[in-house]
């Protein structure tokens, strides 16, 4: 059974890279995670076809509405999952808006994310 | 011959005019006799005047003066049976209503008629026989067939009791049945007589109205003085309120800006930590860090708690079972620290609408507080009741969290509810901050009261009406 691919877009580096190695070392084998802090790299790998979840950090600086709007056109059943450091009850309202089901909050330990993209991975298959 | 009946005529003559004389002496000593005794009755009268004058001024209310007027008048006007004095009921257009008679038994019914005519008269007026006969039947057409029944006064004294143009009522002064008749001289003393009631009756209303004005100054100065304290307490808890609005905005900012390397640190040593074999010496310390990141990201979860008081739904909370539901969670707790429970919930509390989740949140901060304030055990008190501040304003429900604890020292107090501020080494000083912003969030109120070494109370006072901001 072929991995699933995990895209994440954050624009704090650091960030982008404790999410990925996290996920991957605790998925293993089962996953492919891939990480950038550009929102255009991210929306290729979507609009490519080969990413089963999206994470994105909606931070105020970044592109992110942008971006899961445009990934919302091509892919539109792509899972996406907000994981953010800027927390609030009306950001949360805004990523139902543009159809972003998952939700968490940094700083989130990363044995309470994974059973969430787990979740969300198992959505798709 | 001639000469002796000359004699004689001139003897006679001289008889006639000494028995003239005599006559004239006898009329001259009866008139200055009645002259005396005019004079004596003037001096008399005088006299009772004056006497009541001076007792009239340091009379101080009105039914001692109109009683001692209808008993001098009485004494004054010789002959009298009865004196009344009727006043009018609060105002000129009201009722005129007898309020001293002497002696003391109630008058004819006439006597009601001759009052309202003597308190419509310009001054003073006297009535005899006839004349007081076809007034009482002119002015009697609207009044009761009874008194054509009774017998009626030969004479009466009537005086109005006014000053300036202010009616007051009337004084009525009656002579003895079939016997007595009084004469126009007397008109000028029932009228002084009049006129001194009315001058006493008039300083003792002065008096009374000086003394109502006063009251209301006085009690509108109290009243100020309760506006300006609320308005000062409104004012301070504006600028707390600002004051926690900026740092509450100020910790948001911040604490969004912490959460992404907190978040790479934390989960950089979970990493590391599943790569450690079970026994290494490393994981000590690393554990140490990565409790001290989570006590830093719980702080971080706090102060942006506190920028957004107003998460979750308004629902309809029920006080009492928020109080118990708190309390079981905190039952372990409060056992191992030796503190035990009371609680006085009032029965029947209405619902209030609230955010559940913050006001158990504040119930726990506060009860935690109480704990950590009995550190060798103790009492804690929980109540809620139903009160009204005051008559007419909105129903407000007090939640009071009593501990017998160490209580707070004086200099603490004012800044119990600033953010940041602690005594507990260990402490965020946010609990107190983040419940007093919630609670005003909810339009409520929350006070302290301690003492130290005796113990300390919390009280939380919510409007059973939310205000449209808590939304």
């Amino acid at each position: 059974m072929a991995a699933y691919r995990i895209q994440i877009y954050d624009d704090d580096p650091t960030a982008a890279l404790v999410t990925q190695r996290g996920l991957q070392a605790l998925l293993g084998d089962e996953v492919i995670v891939q990480a950038t802090t550009n929102a255009n790299e991210a929306w290729l790998a979507c609009a490519n076809g080969n990413v089963d979840l999206l994470i994105v950090d909606p931070s105020p600086y970044g592109a992110a509405a942008a971006l899961i709007r445009a990934v919302r056109t091509y892919r539109p059943y792509l899972p996406i999952l907000a994981l953010t450091a800027y927390d609030t009850p009306g950001l949360r309202a805004r990523m139902q808006a543009l159809g972003v089901e998952l939700y968490a909050a940094k700083p989130i330990e990363l044995r309470e994310l994974v059973p969430l993209v787990s979740q969300a991975l198992h959505q798709v298959a | 011959m001639i000469e002796r009946d000359d004699a004689i005529a001139y003897i006679t003559k001289l008889e006639r005019d000494l028995q003239a004389a005599h006559s004239r002496i006898a009329a001259l000593e009866r008139e200055a006799a009645l002259q005396a005794r005019y004079a004596r009755d003037l001096d008399r009268r005088l006299a009772a005047l004056l006497s009541v004058s001076a007792a009239l001024l340091i009379s101080h209310d009105i039914d001692s003066i109109i009683q001692l007027v209808v008993q001098q008048a009485v004494d004054l006007f010789p002959g009298t049976a009865a004196a009344h004095i009727y006043l009018f009921e609060h105002e000129p257009d009201g009722r005129l209503r007898l309020r001293a008679s002497a002696p003391d038994h109630a008058p004819a019914p006439t006597f009601p008629i001759l009052a309202e005519m003597a308190a419509k008269a310009p001054r003073a007026l006297l009535l005899n026989g006839p004349e007081l006969e076809y007034v009482i039947h002119q002015q009697n057409s609207a009044h009761s067939p009874a008194i054509n029944d009774c017998l009626w006064p030969q004479s009466v004294l009537l005086a109005p009791l006014r000053i300036e143009q202010q009616r007051l009522g009337a004084l009525v002064i009656c002579g003895e049945q079939l016997s007595h008749l009084y004469h126009p001289r007397d008109l000028p003393f029932v009228q002084a007589l009049a006129d001194l009631t009315v001058i006493a009756i008039d300083e003792v209303q002065q008096r009374q109205r000086a003394a109502a004005l006063h009251r209301d100054l006085v009690h509108t100065q109290s009243l100020r003085a309760e506006a300006e304290a609320r308005l000062n307490a409104a004012q301070a808890q504006l600028l707390q309120s600002a004051k926690l609005a900026a740092v509450g905005e100020l910790s948001a900012s911040v604490a969004h800006e912490i959460n992404n390397p907190l978040y790479a640190a934390r989960n950089s040593l979970y990493l590391v930590e599943q790569d450690l074999p079970p026994d290494a010496p490393q994981r000590t310390f690393l554990t140490i860090a990565q409790q001290e990141l989570g006590r830093i990201a719980r702080i971080i979860t706090r102060m942006r708690d506190f920028y957004r008081p107003s998460r979750g739904e308004l629902t309809s909370a029920n006080i009492n079972a928020l109080l118990r539901e708190t309390l079981e969670l905190v039952t372990t707790h409060l056992r191992h620290n030796h503190v035990t429970v009371r609680t006085r919930l009032a029965n029947d509390l209405p619902p209030i609408v609230a955010h559940a989740d913050q006001l158990r949140q504040v119930f726990l901060n506060v009860i935690l507080n109480a704990c950590d304030a009995m550190p060798s055990g103790g009492e804690l008190t929980v109540s809620s009741e139903l009160i009204a501040a005051r008559p007419g304003a909105p129903a407000t429900l007090a939640i009071s969290i009593t501990d017998t604890g160490v209580g707070i020292a004086p200099e603490h107090i004012p800044h119990l509810f600033e953010p940041f501020y602690t005594t507990k080494p260990h402490g965020t000083g946010l609990g107190l901050a983040i419940s007093a912003h919630i609670v005003t969030q909810h339009g409520g109120r929350i006070t302290v009261d301690s003492q130290p070494g005796v113990g300390t109370t919390f009280t939380i006072l919510l409007p059973l009406e939310a205000p449209a901001t808590a939304s």
